[in-house]
């Protein structure tokens, strides 16, 4: 059973912001899913280990280096930047 | 009442390869910001990870020289948080299958500090506080890390000291890794906490995060311990918190408090398939691993006869030992090379780095033609030192120096003539000895010596001497 403490503490973590009168709707919301997703634990399997989907493993590259992209279209999307760098203002 | 210290260290290591762990951008230090980027290592979305096998095998390496057991199956989880050093809000590290776990590290007083695990991770990028703002630079985001997690089996800040050093030397010695803290590529968190002497639980700890410089750590660790003792003595009580360590005055204080303990949600990535490592592929790579500092130390001293002090010296780094292992290969005495080295070479070293990275302007096979030519009788030490000197300003063999005449030693005849022409000219040394100061012959020695070019075997002239003036 999901609680109002659960629901806090998630948006917290989201960085969300939830109004006191939003807590009960979406206590009940995430209930719901989670009740949702656990019939998959229903599913009669033979083996409790949680493999890759595909069962794929070791796919690696080789250590070989190859050219990065120009720190121009690194930053294209940037909200703001400043000498190459990335810049997060100060907030307020 | 008295009081134990209880400590244990998480230290991330950098691997030195040459490309990031998921992406083929390159590792390399400094760089201008931004450089060194790609979809991948930003964190894009629909970007798809791919695991360097490099950082594997250098874990993998890792973990065996610290006597870890290596995992046949391991995988990769995503480490949420938020924080701007982290384009995707998470960090792809390892949670509950790390690669290599339950190793351990010996300390000289015999104690055991045991390594819980070892895995694999992605660094994070560089932040720049400047003027309220921070500036971003990713170029080390993604940069292949081992995190080494020991117990909380500290107990003083001197084993704390021992435990990294020798951590850092071995890593170097395997070459996976530079560890250089002052550049961040290596760099500790530890934990700290205290209890009464002879109890066994554990007191609530305190954390200091990020230390890079071993000094600093152990005087931070010798503050906290001082500290939570004085919280406990006054009736106080330990909060959990992480803490930053003031360079400036040795204190610690509080970065944030750990009632809110963090959730990082942690969950296997999706995007990264499982490590399958079999115990054939473990044992090539152990094969494969050189032979480390600790054992050839040993060696050294129970094989070559050195002294214990030669043998740590020599072994500070692997480029050290070869050179010394391949100079003292089919030698009488190694400890002759041994001498050659720490006496001549190290003097010629500015300072730490170069001793370490120990480029020599000789081979090794130049250093052993010489001290053969002592071990054959031909030559003398101190005609060794000088040539050595000469072959060291020079780059070139022993035998551009040594003339026919050096390599046939000294006749018996001229040695004797040698003696009492010293004798002849310094009849107060004589006298001296005569009435019996003993240090009056090694003026006549001296003299001797220089008659010869160095090439007379002073316990032989001492020899005749003392026949000729006794």
């Amino acid at each position: 059973m999901v609680t109002h403490e659960d629901v806090l503490k998630i948006a917290r973590l989201s960085k969300l912001q939830i109004r006191e009168d939003e807590l009960e709707a979406f206590t009940k919301d995430m209930d719901e899913i989670i009740n949702f997703a656990n019939t998959i634990n229903q599913a009669a399997v033979e083996s409790s280990d949680f493999d890759h989907i595909n069962r794929l493993e070791n796919v690696f590259r080789e250590d070989v280096v190859e050219p990065s992209l120009p720190s121009e279209e690194i930053l294209r999307n940037a909200e703001s930047q400043e000498d190459g760098y990335f810049l997060v203002k100060k907030r307020g | 009442m008295k009081y134990e210290l209880v400590s244990g260290l998480e230290t991330h290591v950098e691997l030195s390869t040459k490309t990031k762990i998921f992406c083929s951008c390159s590792t390399k230090f400094g760089g201008e910001p931004n450089t060194h980027c790609c979809p991948v290592c930003l964190g894009f979305p629909g970007t798809l990870p791919k695991l360097n096998k490099k950082v594997v095998e250098y874990a993998i390496m890792a973990g065996l020289a610290t006597n870890c057991e290596i995992s046949n199956i391991s995988k990769m989880d995503r480490k949420n948080y938020c924080y701007p050093d982290l384009p995707k809000a998470y960090q792809i590290s390892q949670f509950d299958m790390p690669l290599c776990k339950n190793g351990y590290i010996d300390l000289s007083n015999g104690r055991r500090i045991r390594i819980n695990r070892i895995h694999i991770e992605e660094d994070a990028g560089k932040l720049v506080h400047q003027g309220g703002n921070t500036y971003v630079d990713y170029n080390r985001g993604g940069v292949p890390l081992i995190e080494i997690v020991t117990e909380p089996d500290f107990r003083s800040s001197d084993e704390v000291r021992e435990y990294v050093e020798k951590l850092q030397l071995t890593m170097k010695f395997i070459g996976v890794s530079d560890c250089k803290m002052q550049e961040g590529s290596m760099r500790c968190d530890v934990n700290i906490s205290v209890r009464p002497v002879g109890s066994e639980e554990y007191g609530t700890r305190t954390e200091i995060k990020n230390m890079n410089s071993i000094t600093f750590m152990t005087k931070a660790i010798d503050y906290e311990y001082t500290r939570q003792i004085d919280v406990l003595e006054n009736g106080g009580k330990i909060t959990q918190e992480t803490l930053r360590y003031n360079e400036s005055d040795g204190t610690t204080s509080s970065m944030r408090n750990k009632e809110d303990a963090d959730d990082y949600r942690y969950f296997r990535d999706p995007d990264l398939v499982n490590i399958h490592v079999t115990d054939e592929e473990v044992e090539a790579i152990r094969r494969a691993l050189p032979e480390l500092p600790e054992v050839k130390r040993v060696r050294y001293i129970s094989q070559f006869g050195l002294p214990e002090a030669d043998a740590l010296q020599l072994t500070k780094s692997r480029a050290i030992a070869e050179f010394f292992e391949a100079a003292s290969d089919g030698v009488k005495n190694p400890k002759t090379v041994a001498n050659c080295i720490i006496g001549q070479i190290f003097r010629r070293m500015e300072n730490d780095d170069a001793k370490e990275k120990f480029e020599v302007s000789i081979p090794a096979s130049y250093l052993k033609d010489l001290v053969l030519l002592l071990d054959s009788g031909k030559i003398r030490m101190n005609l060794l030192k000088s040539t050595l000197d000469q072959m060291l300003d020079s780059g070139k063999p022993a035998t551009e120096f040594l003339s026919e005449s050096d390599l046939s030693g000294v006749d018996t005849g001229d040695l004797k003539k040698f003696c009492e022409d010293a004798v002849a000219a310094n009849p107060n040394a004589v006298a001296d000895y005569r009435a019996g100061k003993e240090k009056a012959l090694k003026a006549l020695l001296g003299s001797v010596m220089k008659a010869s070019r160095g090439r007379a075997d002073a316990l032989e002239v001492e020899r005749i001497l003392i026949e000729l003036i006794s």
